[in-house]
């Protein structure tokens, strides 16, 4: 790439060639484009970012401060209620509780399953076929993901309904209208749509696994398995660290499922926070309590986001000199 | 890679190891694809015939799957007396409209960020990236009251606008990433034989054209599978697909056949997108973080 970008940039110059040769600084013949060019071309962005991102954030401050009124009923100051009410709140802290078990599941599962169909894939003939099969499930709109296995689970006519009653491991209710078993519903949900990711993400850090290692270690008499914990895990180790945290995040953004699926029931088995954030705005319209838990959601994301942009730098610096694609 | 291949010598244990992958690897097919099947097959079905279940532990009975008289009476009826037309339209617009205004303004935005040094660079990055990071769910009412008082309630205007929230900050951070490959020594050697600065900015677009192509796609792909911001943003004049999909879901009577036929329309479009875009689906995934 960095070749062709050299070329393809000399090449204008190449052609004319009776372009006068002079001695110059180039910055004196043709200065490098000053700092208000810069800041014209952020501008837009960054005018429409802040509309968006700065704005909302300091209404939902307001919002969390006050008792939000009805329709031109005014908002009451209420002396952080909002906040003081969390103590008390038994669905917030089962729906933090439910979000950390929720997750901790879909990511134990994802990067189980992931990173074992990677390590297949990689050493198969197949490898191209599978994977573009395998990635199927995350172009699907969550919303229609959600509908679909609503489908397949029901108890009526679903045909996974029948399938785990004909194994034996589910009584006469629906998977999702049992409060034991719903949570493991949904998560099958999130694992059939985002394993891919995990494994799309372990297969491009294993082709970046040095070879020379795999076969200095292989000499040194390690098997297969000794070989990928020993060499490629610690490689693909800063990969997965991303992958999870990404999709940790996404649990956090993406209920669209789940609102489908369970709308967080049955008796709150599945409310995990942002549902349940979801019920208090939407539901009840209790703007102010709803812009309280937000602001907590908010909270943990962006100090998860700090992480992740720590991380990002590090692989990030790594691609660069191998060059791009 | 010629050093891949390692010498292996067949052993009892590797054929049990390779007899379990393929099976693992049958098994995930299987699960994979499995609901897709269901989807497909459930959209062309008479909903008597899509209701028809075996006795539980009845295995012969999964041949009931594929018995049924097709028919097309689902998306007839989505796209006759449902107006799924106009909502197909709706998501078509607002989704290629969002990536188009994402892509320009994010190019421009990400190119600055990329040849501009600044004090406070990496926060204000940080800040972008985090505005697409926040939970949906959350910015959501101040959002509806901001675009209510601009009279964006219900307009495609609107649902451009409201999928610009988390495509914009996504095209700013991947685009960077591309231009920041480009060295720029290209642009000097562009202006040293004269060329206006934004001359030089048009001669590095060919070299970062492909990213550009494919991060569109992608951003269509966000746009197009929201549901979230098209419910809330859009109720009304700019109803897209999945809302209208929910809205076959009535308390007493939900269109099983219609809502897969749904499916079906939304889904097909996206799987060939994805296909198109396949090589650069893992960076757009991960913001970039990684790369194939």
């Amino acid at each position: 790439m960095t070749d062709q970008t050299m070329a393809a940039g000399r090449g204008p110059s190449a052609d004319s060639g009776g372009v006068k040769r002079i001695d110059y600084a180039p910055t004196a013949l043709n200065p490098k484009p000053s700092r208000r060019y810069y800041i014209w071309m952020m501008a837009p962005s960054i005018i429409l970012l802040a509309g968006i991102s700065i704005y909302p954030f300091i209404w939902l401050i307001y919002m969390s401060l006050h008792t939000v009124g009805e329709v031109n009923q005014p908002d009451v100051w209420n002396d952080f209620k909002n906040f003081t009410r969390f103590a008390t709140d038994g669905k917030f802290h089962n729906g933090w509780l439910l979000l950390l078990q929720y997750s901790a599941m879909c990511m134990a599962l994802e990067v189980g399953i992931g990173v074992l169909l990677a390590v297949i894939l990689n050493r198969s003939k197949l490898e191209k076929v599978l994977v573009t099969l395998i990635l199927m499930p995350m172009m699907m709109a969550p919303i229609i993901t959600g509908l679909v296995w609503l489908f397949l689970y029901n108890g009526a006519f679903g045909w996974y309904h029948w399938l785990l009653q004909s194994i034996g491991i589910l009584g006469p209710t629906s998977v999702l209208g049992d409060s034991d078993i719903a949570m493991f519903g949904i998560v099958a949900v999130d694992v059939w749509q985002w394993t891919p990711l995990i494994t799309l993400i372990t297969l491009a850090g294993l082709k970046r696994v040095p070879q020379d290692q795999l076969e200095a270690n292989m000499v040194d008499g390690a098997g297969p398995f000794r070989n990928f914990v020993s060499i490629a895990l610690p490689n693909i180790y800063p990969f997965l660290l991303i992958a999870v945290l990404l999709r940790f995040m996404d649990n956090f953004r993406f209920i669209d499922a789940i609102l489908v699926l369970t709308g967080g029931g049955p008796a709150d088995a599945t409310n995990i926070l942002p549902v349940y954030l979801f019920d208090v705005s939407f539901q009840y319209f209790k703007l102010g309590r709803g812009a309280a838990i937000a602001l907590t959601l908010l909270l943990v994301t962006i100090v998860l986001g700090m992480v992740l942009v720590k991380l990002f730098e590090d692989p990030r610096r790594k691609i660069k000199h191998t060059g791009f694609d | 890679m010629a050093s891949r291949e390692i010498a292996q010598y067949p052993s009892s244990t590797r054929r049990v190891l390779s007899v379990a992958t393929i099976i693992f690897i049958a098994f995930y097919l299987l699960w994979t694809l499995l609901p897709f099947l269901i989807m497909f097959l459930s959209s062309f079905k008479d909903l008597l015939d899509a209701f028809q279940l075996p006795a539980p532990g009845d295995w012969g009975g999964v041949s009931l799957l594929f018995t049924f008289e097709p028919t097309t009476k689902h998306f007839e009826n989505l796209f006759v007396d449902l107006n799924f037309g106009t909502y197909l339209g709706n998501s078509l617009i607002a989704s290629l409209g969002s990536a188009a205004v994402s892509v320009v303004l994010g190019s421009f935005a990400a190119y600055a960020l990329s040849r501009f040094d600044f004090r406070g660079k990496n926060d204000l990055f940080f800040w972008i990236i985090s505005t697409r990071m926040a939970p949906v769910v959350a910015v959501l009412v101040p959002l509806y009251a901001i675009f209510r008082s601009l009279d964006l309630i219900g307009t495609l205007p609107g649902l451009i606008l409201a999928y610009t929230t988390f495509n914009l900050p996504f095209a700013i951070w991947i685009l960077k990433g591309f231009f920041d490959n480009v060295p720029y020594a290209v642009e000097e050697a562009a202006m040293c034989d004269g060329a206006t600065r934004l001359q030089a900015l048009r001669m590095i677009l060919p070299l970062v054209a492909p990213g550009i192509g494919a991060f569109l796609v992608l951003c269509v792909l966000f746009g197009w599978n929201d549901y979230l911001f098209a419910s809330i943003i859009g109720s009304g004049g700019a109803k897209t697909l999945p809302p209208a999909t929910i809205g076959l879901v009535q308390p007493q009577n939900i269109q099983w056949g219609s809502i897969m036929a749904a499916g079906v329309v939304t889904t097909v479009p996206m799987l060939f997108l994805g296909l198109l875009i396949r090589r650069y689906l893992v960076a757009g995934l991960t913001m970039g973080a990684v790369r194939e």
